[in-house]
């Protein structure tokens, strides 16, 4: 259990705190922003203005809704591994290719020595920071996905990749570390797709928070987590970011079988429907998770980054996530 | 010996260009029912049209509607099986592709074409052959979920294998002359090989005077080589890339049946070095028996970005003419 750990770095949160994954919508200004910024027609600035002014309001709009652990909602971002791509050298931005049913996105191509230069994300996190008094979420893509989710025309293996990836993102964890941001999540989305290449994950995983003086989550999810279960724990991380709903709750079998030993973000909202579920049903999934799992180490959330929804479906997903929490935080303490 | 070079399955619906975006434009204008399922409808055909020629540009000698019309491997065949419902997303395989899981909630009946009627507009508009491709029965069993208490994971491969069949009849009668039931999930979970056996049997029956053509792809071939051999299927359609021992494998074993050799990596851009590809194909042609075998890519084209699958196509009519080159 991390919540010690949480003190130490001077972060109090309340039973079954409740944060999201990461991406939130992007308002229609801001699409609009970046459509005009693609076709040139505006400016890095203009672009900068509208990526903050929604970041502004996706902050506000946590408060409002009183989620405990804020993230800037990703409004800079477009694909996960394309971000990281974009600003590391050694990649080239490749063309579409689909990630699923009508979704695309441009699969970068490593095709030099991968290398980081500036930190990535840490502008973004302090511009965030400053606009509340909640703790706010660093998150990084992390090297597996990073290896596994380009293509690779330089590095021998996929080895040679991911472990070069790791010794990457170390950097910018430090650079946020050196910032002051203390709650670090790194995505590995990827990490199920080959259970055989576990232990290079948890290599690199290691290389990137090994005696970082933050609280580490890693988002995993829609993966194979039967095959990789109970050896993913030895990820050098304090909390793991899971899609319960989405998948049915179909771990809590396993972690009946062998304990889950590490804090978890549990996922009560599916991310990919258009519906938003009930508070009944949403407590129930909860519900469900405490019967297996400590309360004091879970944390509440919707599976996945909510950015294909849109922002009203997107609130009310949270608000849905929230008031489950509250109910079940109520009959806790 | 005739070596003929086709398309795995899979083509890129989207490209760059804002004609290769039109599917795209389609469905998010449809999804916010600003747009008609005639309008999805053209763009698909549109879209099919183009991946058509860019095959037979590329020089291939059979090619696919690029599944164009999928929205994935396993709920574009088994949505439209009575009985079943597609549910959320779940990884395809250890892709970064996701896919609609079918859950599985009653006794699963064929109630019409499932790809058949794709098939046949395409054919009308290709030049060349054209391939039509359904998922297998063991991938459809292990990528669907069963709420229906008393049926096992055999009694749903076999019902899907019996639709499946039906649907190969139908491909037959409609003029298919090469038909392709992909299996990845044979070599994730290779104890099914006894099942698959009584699926591809069942499937083989209906088939008439098509050759049936069984792709395994994304695992290692080498240790079920034999037994895939076993299989009453015409054709067997490999994945080399992730086997160093598959090469090794078939000259020391030969084949008794036409091989696909899917020898170019269709997961990622790095271009393949030409004249090791082609010695290794040599190498494999010398033990294979049947007087036809193709040159294809690992899998579907549909990981990589247009220009690069593109890319490949060329790369493997230009194997074929190194390899003929060399008098095969």
């Amino acid at each position: 259990m991390s919540r010690s750990k949480l003190r130490e770095l001077g972060i109090n949160l309340p039973l079954l705190p409740v944060t999201s994954v990461g991406s939130f919508p992007k308002p229609d200004a801001l699409r609009k922003a970046r459509a005009d910024f693609g076709r040139e027609k505006i400016g890095q600035e203009e672009l900068r203005e509208a990526e903050k002014t929604a970041v502004k309001w996706w902050i506000r709009k946590q408060e409002e809704l009183g989620l405990d652990v804020l993230v800037d909602g990703e409004m800079y971002r477009g694909d996960m591994v394309a971000y990281f791509a974009e600003q590391l050298s050694g990649f080239e931005r490749g063309g579409l290719v689909r990630s699923y049913g009508n979704r695309y996105y441009h699969k970068p191509i490593i095709t030099g020595e991968v290398k980081w230069s500036n930190p990535i994300t840490v502008v973004w996190w302090r511009y965030a920071r400053g606009l509340t008094s909640k703790p706010i979420k660093g998150i990084l893509t992390g090297p597996y996905t990073l290896m596994d989710w380009s293509f690779n025309e330089f590095y021998p293996t996929r080895r040679d990749t991911c472990l070069a990836m790791a010794a990457q993102i170390r950097h910018e964890a430090e650079a946020l570390v050196g910032a002051g941001c203390k709650i670090i999540q790194i995505d590995e989305p990827a990490i199920s797709a080959r259970p055989q290449e576990l232990a290079m994950a948890i290599e690199a995983m290691r290389i990137v928070t090994s005696g970082l003086r933050a609280y580490f989550i890693t988002h995993i999810c829609y993966g194979d987590f039967e095959s990789i279960y109970p050896g993913m724990l030895d990820l050098a991380v304090d909390n793991f970011d899971l899609e319960m709903s989405n998948s049915r709750a179909e771990m809590l079998p396993l972690f009946r079988k062998s304990s889950f030993t590490k804090d978890i973000s549990y996922g009560v909202v599916d991310v990919h429907s258009h519906v938003v579920e009930e508070p009944e049903v949403v407590e129930k999934r909860l519900r469900n998770g405490l019967e297996v799992l400590p309360c004091e180490s879970v944390w509440v959330d919707p599976d996945c980054g909510l950015k294909t929804r849109t922002a009203e479906e997107a609130i009310a997903k949270l608000k849905a996530v929230i008031s489950a929490a509250k109910v079940l935080r109520d009959e806790a303490e | 010996m005739e070596l003929l070079t086709s398309n795995h399955s899979g083509y890129p619906r989207i490209g760059d260009s804002s004609d290769e975006q039109m599917l795209r434009r389609a469905v998010a204008q449809h999804d916010v029912d600003e747009g008609s399922d005639a309008e999805v409808r053209a763009a698909e055909d549109h879209l099919i049209l183009l991946a058509i020629k860019e095959q037979r540009i590329s020089g291939l000698d059979i090619v696919t509607d690029g599944l164009i019309r999928w929205n994935d491997p396993a709920s574009h065949l088994a949505g439209k099986l009575q009985g079943v419902r597609i549910n959320g997303l779940l990884r395809f395989f250890d892709t970064n592709f996701y896919f609609r899981q079918p859950v599985v909630r009653g006794k699963i009946e064929r109630v019409g074409p499932l790809v058949v009627n794709e098939f046949v507009w395409a054919a009308k508009k290709s030049r060349q052959p054209v391939k039509p491709v359904v998922t297998g029965p063991c991938t459809l069993g292990h990528l669907s979920i069963c709420e229906v208490g008393s049926v096992t994971k055999g009694d749903l491969i076999m019902a899907f294998a019996e639709a499946l069949a039906a649907e190969v009849a139908e491909l037959a009668a409609a003029g298919a002359r090469l038909i392709q039931v992909d299996e990845p999930a044979l070599l994730k979970y290779p104890a099914d090989m006894t099942l698959a056996r009584e699926a591809l049997t069942l499937i083989a029956s209906r088939k008439g005077e098509a050759e049936l053509a069984l792709a395994t792809y994304f695992g290692d071939a080498a240790p079920v080589y034999a037994e895939l051999q076993a299989l009453p299927v015409d054709t067997l359609v490999l994945d080399f890339t992730y086997s160093s021992e598959l090469p090794s494998v078939i000259q020391s074993e030969g084949s008794t049946k036409r091989l696909a050799f899917g020898v170019l990596d269709g997961r990622n851009t790095r271009p393949e070095d030409e004249d090791a590809t082609a010695r290794l194909v040599e190498r494999m042609l010398a033990q294979a028996k049947s007087e036809r075998n193709y040159l294809t890519t690992s899998c579907s084209l549909e990981y990589l970005p247009r220009d690069r699958a593109q890319a490949k196509l060329q790369r493997l009519t230009s194997l074929k003419k190194s390899l003929l080159g060399k008098a095969l």
